[in-house]
């Protein structure tokens, strides 16, 4: 029902805003429109399937860091973008055969662990381009079409956003989709009805780190430079905090929590440079909004943003 | 159907099951009695891979089952419903119900992302098997609401449901009268009657003596972890060890 009005006006919105919007506004745009991918694959993972990962910013960084690698070897940007998600993926598969072992908050911890793990691995390793990074990321194109501005990028973006939502969709109305929402219950229960739970698990992992993968592949062409200090741990919680503040369990809830949280963050943003303020103003100043968020949303909203307003107007109309 | 040889499981140096056999024939409607704590349950879970057996040897189907996982199991054709209501939560009656078809179709993820031939075919098929089993239970009504909200009566049915979509060989059902009242406990024991008429083999387990004569062709008495009786039910209600291990309890 909520689908039945959203998709129309945010599609128009989706496609006019690039045409009017100035870089910097872009800027946020593009990055909003890439973190509500990747929350899209969080809400799936923890909302539907009941597992929690504290570090999908950290296939958010294998997708860009594949890209800048593949692009500055010579492969195709189109190559390079593909092969993002499939890295991130096949990642997720290796990490996740272990870790998914785990449940609730060593899950959660081992997630983050792996995480930074990674970044101090890829701040060493000399191909990486150490804690400097990878610069000079050829743009994205095909053929001999090149995105030129920040306009392409965002269109490249929300395609990606449209794609991710609307795999997930599909996934999440069907038979591997109620059996991934089943075992979010009980596994014991959702293993005698036949469903291979651990596989299930291991592939919805994967799944959600493709999402995050895409994700980092735009990211890279459209920044031109990668470097572990792109994918802290603290855009990790910002992923969860923005699944939650949306709504877990809800497809929308990825998208509008992910724009309530950038708006959020910008404002403070715009607070936290003034002058006078100390340079590390701007980190800490998130930290304790997503934390009063975080503790906002449990105890008045603990549904999330998207329920919460769908109940209103269904209530709302059924008063009538 | 089913034999299970010799099979025992402790938890910390404490027998919950010891050296049980049984076998339950094609057909047959196999009750399972016995004081709080026996080892019912355990053995349930035994037989269908919840729980590792430390030592002995469980068959189905002539094929040797007890190292295989919960679900390969469940897919060669055993459901239970458990003791304890497992509704999945965020999810319809029907939705629920529909899970229990999962092993019989194979629809995967890319199927379903890309709406594939193969993912409309099985949902068809889902659908309608869900709804067929849902009328059968008597839960046609209640199908669009959230599974998490219904009575407990409705829960276990939803169960029974979920476990009848699956078409299964062997049906365990563990303590599936308990919570019930009158008429839903009448409307069970038809339910299982006429299961029984269409040759599904169940394995019953019952506190209910009454429940369980009236519908077990035969009857197994488990204590402490172990099985002392065997036999009709009519023979085993007389014997003297089973009525001891009952005293033993109300005492
Ligand atoms: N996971 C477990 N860990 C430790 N002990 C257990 C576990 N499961 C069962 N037990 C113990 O094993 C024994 C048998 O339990 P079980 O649940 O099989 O009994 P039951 O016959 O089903 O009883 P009830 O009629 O109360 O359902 C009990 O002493 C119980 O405490
Ligand atoms: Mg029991």
């Amino acid at each position: 029902m909520i689908g039945r009005v959203a998709v129309p006006v945010v599609a128009v919105v989706t496609l006019a805003l690039p045409a009017v919007l100035d870089d910097s506004a872009l800027a946020v745009y593009i990055l909003l429109g890439l973190a509500a991918m990747v929350t899209v694959g969080v809400s799936l993972l923890m909302g539907y399937a009941g597992q929690v990962s504290l570090g999908q910013g950290a296939f958010y960084g294998i997708g860009a860091y594949t890209a800048a690698l593949l692009t500055l070897g010579g492969v195709p940007p189109l190559a390079g973008l593909v092969a993002a998600p499939v890295v991130a993926a096949a990642s997720a598969l290796v990490v996740g055969t272990p870790l998914l072992r785990l449940r609730g908050h060593h899950l959660a911890f081992a997630t983050l662990a792996m995480q930074l793990i990674l970044l101090s691995v890829a701040g060493q390793l000399e191909f990486t381009g150490g804690d400097i990074g990878l610069q000079g990321i050829p743009q994205f194109g095909v053929g001999s079409w090149e995105a030129g501005g920040a306009a392409a990028y965002a269109y490249l973006t929300w395609a990606g956003l449209a794609l991710v939502m609307l795999v997930t969709r599909n996934v999440i109305t069907s038979r591997p989709g109620r059996a991934l929402r089943a075992l979010a219950t009980s596994e014991t229960a959702a293993a005698s009805s036949g469903i291979p739970v651990g596989r299930y698990k291991l592939v919805v992992f994967a799944l959600s780190a493709a999402f995050a993968g895409l994700a980092g592949g735009i990211y890279c062409y459209y920044t031109g430079y990668v470097a572990p200090g792109s994918f802290p741990v603290l855009i990790s919680i910002q992923y969860i905090v923005m699944a939650v503040v949306g709504g877990l369990g809800t497809i929308w809830g990825a998208v509008v929590g992910a724009t309530a949280i950038t708006l959020l963050v910008q404002g403070l943003d715009g607070l936290a440079t003034l002058p006078g303020m100390p340079s590390y103003a701007p980190t800490v100043l998130s930290y304790a909004v997503y934390a009063l968020v975080l503790i906002g949303m449990v105890l008045f909203m603990p549904r999330g943003l998207v329920p919460a307003l769908s109940r209103r107007r269904k209530s709302l109309s059924e008063r009538v | 159907m089913l034999t299970v040889t010799g099979v025992s499981r402790s938890f910390g140096g404490v027998y919950a099951v010891r050296d049980v056999s049984l076998s339950v024939a094609d057909g047959e409607v196999c009750g399972v009695i016995g004081p709080n704590g026996a080892g019912k349950s355990t053995l349930f879970n035994l037989i269908t891979g919840h729980l590792a057996a430390d030592r002995g040897e469980i068959s189905f189907l002539g094929r040797r089952v007890d190292r295989l996982a919960p679900h390969r199991r469940a897919r060669l054709g055993m459901s239970i419903v458990f003791q304890a209501a497992r509704v999945f939560r965020g999810m319809t009656v029907r939705e629920n119900v529909m899970v229990g078809m999962h092993g019989r179709t194979n629809a995967g993820f890319v199927s379903a992302a890309l709406r594939l031939p193969r993912h409309r075919r099985d949902e068809r098929e889902i659908a309608a098997e869900a709804e067929r089993a849902l009328g059968r239970v008597g839960l046609s009504e209640w199908a669009d609401r959230p599974a998490d909200r219904l009575p407990i009566g409705q829960q276990r049915a939803l169960q029974l449901a979920r476990a009848l979509c699956a078409r299964p060989r062997l049906l365990l059902l563990d303590e599936p009268a308990s919570g019930l009242r009158g008429e839903e406990r009448e409307r069970l024991a038809a339910l299982v009657e006429e299961l029984r008429a269409g040759g599904l083999t169940i394995l019953l387990i019952e506190h209910d003596v009454a429940f369980v004569t009236r519908l077990a062709d035969r009857v197994v008495v488990l204590d402490l972890g172990q099985v002392i009786a065997d036999g009709p039910p009519a023979e085993v209600r007389a014997d003297p060890l089973v009525l001891a291990a009952y005293l033993g309890q109300a005492s």
